[in-house]
C-alpha cells in the first residue's frame, strides 16, 4: 500500500511514524512546500537568535532515511484527481496514492487594510521562510510593529524585543492573549512585556498604513487616530485552514475540511488531520489527529473525539499558564467562578451544574494535566466533596491490575 | 518493557522514593547527603493522601501511548523503541509544557527554579540495578516488573 500524506509539520510527521512503526513496508511519500521541515511552535527562538534552523527541527536528521520515508521537500501540492487517485504538484508531476492523508496545516492572511497588503516590509508569522525574511529585517529595523496580541503575536514580539527592537503591539480586544487568559492573568503577562520595553496599544485597530516611495509601510494609522512608526510590521491577526488545492474534488469542506470521527472526509480513503480540519489549532491535537488518521488508514477503528478546542500553556518570561475551555463565561451561562490566590500563583475554576467548563492555573502548573481530561470528559466534580483548588488525579486514582497502568474512577 | 508496578495498600506515606529521587538527580549526593533545600531538589513522584483510599502513589507510567509524547512540539520527549520508556531530552525541549498540560494524570511539572525544562521520570536512565525509588522503599510498595509493550 502505498501512502502519500501532503504536509510535514505535527499531523503529517506523527501520522508518517505510526504508519511506519505499525507496519514498516507501507511506502510513504510525504509532500512539503518547506525546505526543511521544522516545528513552528518555536520560530521565536529562531527568530530571536536562541536557536539555528537545526535547533527548531523536531526531528532527527537522518529521520527520512532511516525510516525509508520518501520525503518531497520544496514541492507545493497544486491539485488532486480523486477519481485516478492522484495527487499534482506545482512541477507537473501526477503522485499516485491508494490512501491520502490531507495535513496541510493553515496559513495565516493579511487583511484588506488599505496599504497593509501593498507594503513591502509586512510579514506573517507561521513559516520558517516567514521568519527568515524577519530575520534579515531586523538587522536593521528599530522600530517592529506587531498587529494582534494572540499567542503567535507574543512569540513575534518576544523574539524581537530580544533582537533589541523597540516593539509596539496593537490589539483589537481589551487585553493580551484575551483566547486563552482573563483580565488578572492577561495583565501579569502585559506588565511582564512592558518591563521588557514593549509597548501595548489595546482597543484599538490599524486604518491604514502609509506607504513610503521604494514601498515599505512606514507609518501606521490607528482608529483612535495614533500613528505609530514601522520598520517591520507583522501580522498576527489569525489563521485559516489551507486546502486551496482540492478546490473541485468534491471533498466537503465548511473553512476547514470535514472529518468524521475516524478522520476521514467523506471521500473514501481521503483522510485529514491537524489545524487544516479545524478542530484545534494547537500542536498536540494535530499530532494526535495524525496518529490517528494513520491508524485508521491501516485498517483499525480508532475514532478521534476531543473536539474541544481551547487549550494552552503560556510561558514567557518564566510566567507560565495553563489555560482549559470556557475561561470568560457570560453571565447568562450561569456558572460558577472560583478564585483562588496567593503572591505568585492565581487560579481560577469556572463550574456548571458541577461539571468544570474552564481552568486557568498561573504560576504553579505543575501536576495540572488532570484538569483537561475532567474538561474533555465532562466529569461531574459535585461528589467529591472537596475545595475545587485542593483536586488532582489522586482523586480520580484506578490502576489497570495487569498493565499496572492508571485509569480514571469516575 | 519495565514498569514500576505499585501496591498502594502497602505504601505508608515514608516519601523515601521522593528523597531516592531527588538525590538521584542530584549530582554526588547520596540518600543521606542529599540537599532536600535547594532549589534545584525536585521529585519526579508523588504520593497523595486521600481520607478514604490511603495514601496513593503518582509515578510516570512511561505510558504505552505516552499523551507526553503525542504533544511535544520539539522532539524532546521520545519514546524509546526498545526499553519502551518515556525519555526526556533537556537539549531539545523548548519550555512550551504543552506535556504538562496533556499528561492526564499530572505527573509533570516545570522545574521550580527556571521554568526552562520538565521534571520528568527517566527511570533513573535505565539503570542495570533498576531506579533508586524501587529501591528505597522500605515497604515494597513499588517495585519493577515486566510488562508486554
Ligand atoms: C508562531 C507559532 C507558535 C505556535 N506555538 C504553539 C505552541 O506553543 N503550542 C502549540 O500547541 N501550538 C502552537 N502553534 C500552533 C501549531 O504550530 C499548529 O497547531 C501546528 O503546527 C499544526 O500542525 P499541522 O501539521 O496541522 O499543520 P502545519 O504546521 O500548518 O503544517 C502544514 C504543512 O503542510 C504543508 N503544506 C501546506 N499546503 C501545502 C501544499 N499546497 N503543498 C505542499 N505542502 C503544503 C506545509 O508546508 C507544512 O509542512 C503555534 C503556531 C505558530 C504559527
Ligand atoms: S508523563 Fe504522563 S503521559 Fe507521559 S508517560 Fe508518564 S504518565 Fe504517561
Ligand atoms: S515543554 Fe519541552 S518536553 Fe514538554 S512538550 Fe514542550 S518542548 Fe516537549
Amino acid at each position: 500500500m502505498k501512502i502519500v500524506i501532503i504536509g510535514a509539520s505535527a499531523a503529517g510527521i506523527s501520522a508518517a511514524k505510526t504508519i511506519k512503526a505499525s507496519e514498516p513496508d507501507t511506502e510513504v511519500v510525504i509532500i512539503a512546500k518547506e525546505d526543511r521541515v521544522h516545528s513552528r511552535c518555536m520560530l521565536h527562538k529562531f527568530l530571536g537568535h536562541e536557536r539555528d534552523v537545526k535547533g527548531i527541527s523536531f526531528i532527527a536528521d537522518d529521520f527520512f532515511e532511516t525510516s525509508g520515508i520518501t520525503w518531497l521537500n520544496n514541492t507545493t501540492v497544486i491539485g488532486l484527481d480523486t477519481q485516478k487517485k492522484t495527487v499534482k504538484t506545482h512541477d507537473n508531476q501526477d503522485i499516485s496514492y491508494d490512501k491520502l492523508l490531507i495535513a496541510s496545516g493553515a496559513s495565516y492572511f493579511i487583511p484588506p487594510i488599505p496599504g497593509l497588503r501593498e507594503s513591502k516590509n509586512v510579514y506573517g508569522f507561521r513559516d520558517l521562510k516567514d521568519a527568515q525574511l524577519l530575520d534579515s529585517e531586523c538587522n536593521t529595523a528599530k522600530n517592529a510593529v506587531v498587529i494582534g496580541a494572540g499567542l503567535v503575536g507574543m512569540d513575534a514580539a518576544v523574539a524581537m524585543m530580544e533582537r533589541g527592537l523597540k516593539v509596539t503591539v496593537i490589539e483589537m480586544t481589551d487585553a493580551v492573549m484575551s483566547l486563552q487568559l482573563d483580565q488578572k492573568s492577561a495583565q501579569a503577562y502585559q506588565q511582564r512585556f512592558e518591563e521588557h520595553g514593549a509597548e501595548f496599544i489595546l482597543n484599538d485597530k490599524v486604518v491604514s498604513v502609509d506607504v513610503d516611495e521604494v514601498g515599505r509601510g512606514k507609518t501606521i494609522h490607528l482608529a483612535s487616530g495614533k500613528v505609530v512608526p514601522a520598520d517591520v510590521i507583522v501580522i498576527a491577526a489569525g489563521v485559516r485552514p489551507a486546502f486551496g488545492f482540492i478546490t473541485g474534488s468534491g471533498i466537503d469542506t465548511n473553512h476547514a475540511i470535514l472529518v468524521g470521527d475516524d478522520l476521514q472526509t467523506n471521500i473514501d480513503d481521503i483522510y485529514a488531520a491537524g489545524d487544516v480540519t479545524g478542530i484545534a489549532g494547537i500542536w498536540p491535537n494535530a499530532m494526535k489527529q495524525g496518529r490517528i488518521a494513520a491508524l485508521n488508514m491501516l485498517g483499525e477503528k480508532r475514532s478521534y473525539e476531543d473536539r474541544y478546542a481551547l487549550k494552552n500553556t503560556v510561558n514567557f518570561f518564566g510566567l507560565t499558564t495553563l489555560s482549559l475551555g470556557n475561561i470568560n463565561p457570560e453571565p447568562e451561562e450561569n456558572c460558577e467562578i472560583f478564585i483562588c490566590e496567593d503572591r505568585h500563583n492565581y487560579q481560577k475554576v469556572v463550574l456548571k451544574n458541577g461539571v468544570v467548563q474552564g481552568v486557568i492555573i498561573q504560576g504553579n502548573i505543575g501536576g495540572t494535566g488532570f484538569w483537561q481530561y475532567l474538561i474533555k470528559n465532562k466529569i461531574d466534580i459535585s461528589g467529591k466533596n472537596k475545595d475545587v483548588f485542593g483536586l488532582s488525579y489522586a482523586d480520580f486514582y484506578d490502576q489497570d491490575q495487569q498493565t499496572g497502568e492508571y485509569r480514571y474512577a469516575v | 518493557m519495565k514498569r514500576i508496578i505499585i501496591d498502594r495498600e502497602k505504601c505508608d506515606g515514608c516519601l523515601n522514593c521522593n528523597i531516592a529521587c531527588i538525590s538521584a538527580h542530584e549530582e554526588g549526593s547520596n540518600f543521606y547527603t542529599v540537599n532536600m533545600l535547594s532549589p534545584d531538589a525536585e521529585t519526579r513522584n508523588f504520593i497523595k493522601f486521600d481520607a478514604q483510599k490511603g495514601y496513593l502513589p503518582i509515578f510516570c507510567r512511561h505510558c504505552d501511548e505516552p499523551e507526553c509524547v503525542l504533544s511535544c512540539m520539539s522532539g524532546a520527549l521520545e519514546k524509546d523503541p526498545l526499553t519502551g520508556h518515556v525519555q526526556y531530552d533537556e537539549s531539545k525541549c523548548a519550555a512550551c509544557y504543552m506535556c504538562v498540560m496533556n499528561c492526564p494524570y499530572g505527573v509533570l511539572k516545570p522545574d521550580k527554579r527556571t521554568r526552562t525544562k520538565v521534571i520528568k521520570c527517566d527511570f533513573c536512565d535505565d539503570k542495570v540495578d533498576g531506579p533508586s525509588c524501587v529501591k528505597a522503599c522500605p515497604k515494597k510498595a513499588i517495585e519493577v516488573k515486566e510488562v508486554s509493550l
